[in-house]
C-alpha cells in the first residue's frame, strides 16, 4: 500500500473514460470481430468504474491507516472518497431511472402492439402493424415482440423477410437490449457536460453487426443485403435510433466480406478477436490485482492484530 | 380481443361474448376478465348502464397505430435515447442510394 495507489487508480479511471473510448470508437477492426469488440467495450467500462471506485476507497483507507496524516492528505483524500460516493450514487440512480423508463415504455409498446398487431403468414412469429412506412423492430424483454409493418412486408421478398426477422430475433434472443442498457446507465450517470456517447453508440453499432451475422448465418448474405437496401429507403428520421456509427451501407459492405475476412493489415479475424479478448481480460484483471490486492493486504494488516 | 372496434357503439360483455363465440369457443368470464383488464389499462372505457357495464374503445385502431408509429420512430434524445428500441435499420441520412447499390453488388458478386 503506497500513497500513489489512489492516484494511479484515478488516472486509470480518467484514461478509460476519455482517450481509450475515443480511440476504440475510431478503430476499424471491431467490424471484423464485433463480439470481441463488444466484450472489450464492456471491459473498458467495467475497469473504469472499478478504478474510480477503487481510487476513492483506497484514499479513504490510506487516511485511516496512516500513522500521522498531514492535513492536506486528509483533505485531498476526503475529496476522493466523496467522489466515490457520488459516482456510486449516480450510477445507482441512473440505473434505476433508465430501467424504469425503459420497462414502462416497452410495456406500453407491447400492449399497443398486441392490440393493433395482426398475424401474417408471410412473417411467422412477428406481429404486423398497418402503419404507412416500412418498418421492422423488436420490443425486447422477457415477453418480447418482433414487429413488422405491412409496407415492409410488401416491399420484401420472402427470403428477405426471413433475413429481417432473423436479425430482430437475434437481438431478442441475445438480449442485446441489456448490453445497451448497461452502456446507457453509464452514459446517463455522467454529468451532462462531460458525458460522451461514443461508448453507447459504438455498442449499438456492434449489436447491429452481431444481429446481421446471425441473420447471415440463417438466411445468407444476399437476402440480408437486399433487405437492408430496401429498408434503408424507408423514410426514418435521421438519428432516430440505432447508431450513427454504423450506416446501412457499412453493414452491407461488411456482408460482402467472407466471415473469415482479414483486416486492412492482413490480420485474420480470429486473431483480432483473440487479442481483443486478451486485452479485455487484462483490463479488468491487471488493475484489480496490481492495485487492489496491495491495498487489501494493507487494509487487513491495519485491521489485524 | 378488440372486437369492440367492430361495434359502433358501447357494447356489453354479453354482446362482445356473443360476437366472439360465433367464431370460436370462448367463455363468458374470459371476455369479462379481458375487458376488465383492458379497462384498467385505459384501453377501453367502462360506462355504467343500469346494472351492467358497457365498454367502448378509448382510442380508435388508427389512433393506437399512430401512437405506435410515433413511439417507434420517436426521435429521442438525452436520457431517453437509450429507451428506444432496436430497429432493423437506423439512420440513413449519410448513405446515398449509389453507395447502397454498390455495396449490394459487392455482396452479390462475392456470393455468386
Amino acid at each position: 500500500m503506497t500513497e500513489t495507489t489512489p492516484v494511479v487508480l484515478l488516472a486509470l479511471a480518467l484514461l478509460l473514460t476519455g482517450p481509450v473510448p475515443a480511440l476504440l470508437a475510431r478503430a476499424s477492426w471491431p467490424a471484423l470481430a464485433p463480439r470481441a469488440a463488444l466484450v472489450l467495450w464492456q471491459a473498458v467500462a467495467l475497469a473504469a468504474v472499478l478504478s474510480a471506485l477503487g481510487a476513492g476507497a483506497s484514499a479513504g483507507t490510506l487516511v485511516m491507516t496512516h500513522p500521522s496524516p498531514s492535513s492536506w492528505l486528509v483533505v485531498l483524500h476526503g475529496v476522493a472518497f466523496l467522489l466515490t460516493l457520488v459516482v456510486t450514487a449516480r450510477l445507482l440512480w441512473s440505473a434505476h431511472m433508465l430501467g424504469t423508463a425503459l420497462r414502462a415504455r416497452r410495456r406500453r409498446q407491447r400492449h399497443v402492439v398486441d392490440l393493433v398487431g395482426r398475424v401474417d403468414g408471410r412473417a411467422p412469429g412477428a406481429l404486423v402493424v398497418d402503419v404507412a412506412r416500412p418498418l421492422a423492430y423488436c420490443i425486447p424483454g422477457v415477453r418480447s415482440r418482433v414487429v413488422v409493418s405491412a409496407p415492409a412486408l410488401d416491399a420484401l421478398e420472402a427470403d428477405e423477410t426471413a433475413a429481417v426477422l432473423a436479425h430482430e430475433r437475434a437481438h431478442v434472443r441475445a438480449r442485446h437490449d441489456l448490453v445497451l442498457e448497461g452502456f446507457g446507465v453509464l452514459h446517463d450517470a455522467f454529468p451532462r457536460l462531460v458525458r460522451s456517447s461514443v461508448a453507447l453508440e459504438s455498442a449499438a453499432g456492434l449489436v447491429e453487426m452481431l444481429a446481421d451475422d446471425a441473420a447471415r448465418r440463417r438466411s445468407g448474405a444476399v437476402p440480408l443485403a437486399r433487405a437492408l437496401v430496401r429498408m434503408a429507403h424507408a423514410p426514418v428520421p435521421a438519428g432516430a435510433l440505432g447508431s450513427a456509427a454504423v450506416t446501412p451501407a457499412m453493414r452491407i459492405r461488411r456482408l460482402a466480406a467472407s466471415p473469415s475476412a482479414r483486416g486492412s493489415h492482413g490480420v485474420p479475424a480470429w486473431l483480432v478477436a483473440a487479442l481483443a479478448y486478451a486485452v479485455a481480460v487484462a483490463l479488468v484483471a491487471v488493475p484489480t490485482v496490481a492495485v487492489a490486492v496491495p491495498w487489501l493486504t494493507a487494509l487487513s494488516r491495519a485491521l489485524g492484530p | 380481443m378488440e372486437q369492440l372496434w367492430a361495434f359502433g357503439s358501447p357494447a356489453t360483455v354479453r354482446q362482445v361474448h356473443e360476437a366472439l363465440a360465433a367464431s370460436r369457443d370462448i367463455a363468458y368470464t374470459t371476455v369479462m376478465t379481458v375487458l376488465d383488464r383492458l379497462a384498467r389499462k385505459g384501453s377501453v372505457e367502462q360506462l355504467r348502464d343500469g346494472r351492467a357495464f358497457r365498454y367502448r374503445p378509448a382510442m380508435s385502431r388508427e389512433e393506437l397505430t399512430a401512437e405506435l408509429m410515433h413511439e417507434a420512430l420517436d426521435t429521442v434524445d438525452g436520457s431517453d435515447r437509450t429507451a428506444a428500441l432496436l430497429r432493423f435499420v437506423g439512420s440513413v441520412s449519410e448513405d446515398d442510394a449509389r453507395a447502397l447499390r454498390e455495396a449490394l453488388e459487392a455482396v452479390e458478386r462475392s456470393s455468386s
